[in-house]
């Protein structure tokens, strides 16, 4: 009888599936990849070794910049209350227009005078004109009012309020915007800083360790 | 690696008539596979990278009696000012005249010694920024608290005499 002759199979693969597979996932993740949106205020924020990721829901974000302005975005899901609460607070009538153009902004950093020229303008326009900032000062504290509003938009939920500092940004500035929310009762808040490694051999370190193999152990 | 699939052909030729050879028209895609996966890798791990971290930070209430007021021992006080150009003025107990000048990096030795020397309970840091400090100043001495796991310690202003006289020194001392 004649045997059939065994085939030396191949030890190659082919590779032109994993190659699709491969090419997918990465035209996947380049395309879902949010940019950075190009900020046009530019800051750039202090390292701490704080670990905790900055809060992305329900935030109110107060950005101070290095010439010592104040920026003020939030959450698109709270605009529109914050918005209303600020009218009301301040006697002020907002068109169905101006909310739209509000809600499409990204950030707020003019006075209330020129609110709604500012929602207006695009982004290209943004970067052409120098921002005057939101005024914090004791005569005028639109910042405050701003906080008030965003307080009373979400009575009852967890707002998240943030910090986001330049590095050269003056202390006295810091100092007025947290006053700021403590006349709102606001005594918690989350500072913006870049992720630094803890130094080895300080105490933090040393308890971090220790939390780590009992952690382990256990 | 490159794969030359040669089918054995079923019927011969001719002794004389030599075969020719079939090249493959595969190619090895194992680099390009590689390729793939080291761009991906890449992009998800600076992605997840960029994201900032928050420092938690909590202030006391403002209070108007002054009985309310925290009280510290004078022998467990360690009082940092945060001066202009990156400097830290600092002085122990209760008497400014006694101020020392260091720096940022310097300052975890200052801070660590006090610690050692004092019981837990009586510690307390006191930080007073001035005005010509900066945010990343105030960012970096509370980042100190926590790497040197200080739990008692409170943000002020300095007084008037103690502007006056971190004034004085920077004029001496020719800070800009």
């Amino acid at each position: 009888m004649a045997r059939a002759k065994i085939k030396r199979g191949s030890t190659t693969v082919d590779m032109t599936a994993m190659c699709d597979v491969a090419f997918l996932l990465l035209t996947f993740f380049i395309l879902a990849a949010k940019f950075k949106p190009s900020s046009a205020i530019e800051v750039t924020t202090p390292s701490s070794v704080s670990n905790k990721h900055a809060p992305q829901k329900d935030y109110f974000n107060v950005t101070i910049n290095k010439n010592n302005q104040v920026f003020i975005d939030m959450d698109d899901g709270m605009k529109e209350d914050v918005l209303d609460e600020l009218a009301k607070e301040r006697n002020l009538t907002f068109s169905p227009a101006d909310i739209k153009a509000f809600k499409q902004a990204t950030f707020v950093g003019v006075p209330l005078s020129q609110l709604n020229q500012f929602t207006r303008l695009d982004a290209d326009q943004l970067k052409k004109i120098t921002l005057p900032g939101v005024p914090y000062d004791s005569t005028n504290n639109e910042l405050q009012a701003w906080i008030t509003a965003a307080v009373n938009a979400n009575l009852g939920k967890k707002t998240n309020f943030l910090i986001k500092g330049d590095d050269a940004a003056k202390y006295p500035t810091f100092s007025a915007v947290i006053d700021a929310f403590k006349k709102n009762d606001i005594y918690k808040y989350n500072l913006i800083t870049n992720a630094e490694d803890v130094p080895p051999g300080t105490e933090l370190y040393k308890k971090n360790m220790e939390g780590k193999m009992s952690g382990g152990t256990k | 690696m490159a794969e030359m699939e040669v089918k054995s052909s079923g019927h011969k030729k001719g002794p004389g008539v030599k075969k020719s050879k079939k090249q493959s028209t595969r190619v090895d895609l194992t680099p390009m596979v590689d390729l793939g996966f080291l761009l991906i890798t890449f992009f998800i791990f600076t992605t997840t990278m960029s994201q900032p971290t928050s420092m938690n930070l909590s202030m006391p209430k403002d209070t108007k009696n002054p009985d309310d007021n925290t009280k510290v021992k004078e022998s467990g006080s360690l009082t940092l000012m945060l001066g202009k150009g990156n400097v830290i003025y600092y002085y122990f107990g209760n008497d400014p005249s006694k101020m020392q000048t260091t720096g940022y990096k310097a300052v975890r030795q200052i801070i660590l010694d006090k610690k050692k020397s004092t019981p837990a309970e009586d510690l307390f840091l006191i930080i007073k920024p001035d005005k010509d400090a900066t945010y990343k100043n105030a960012v970096d001495i509370l980042d100190e608290m926590n790497i040197d796991d200080i739990s008692r310690y409170a943000m002020v202003d300095p007084t008037p005499d103690e502007y006056d006289k971190i004034q004085q020194t920077e004029k001496s001392g020719g800070v800009q």
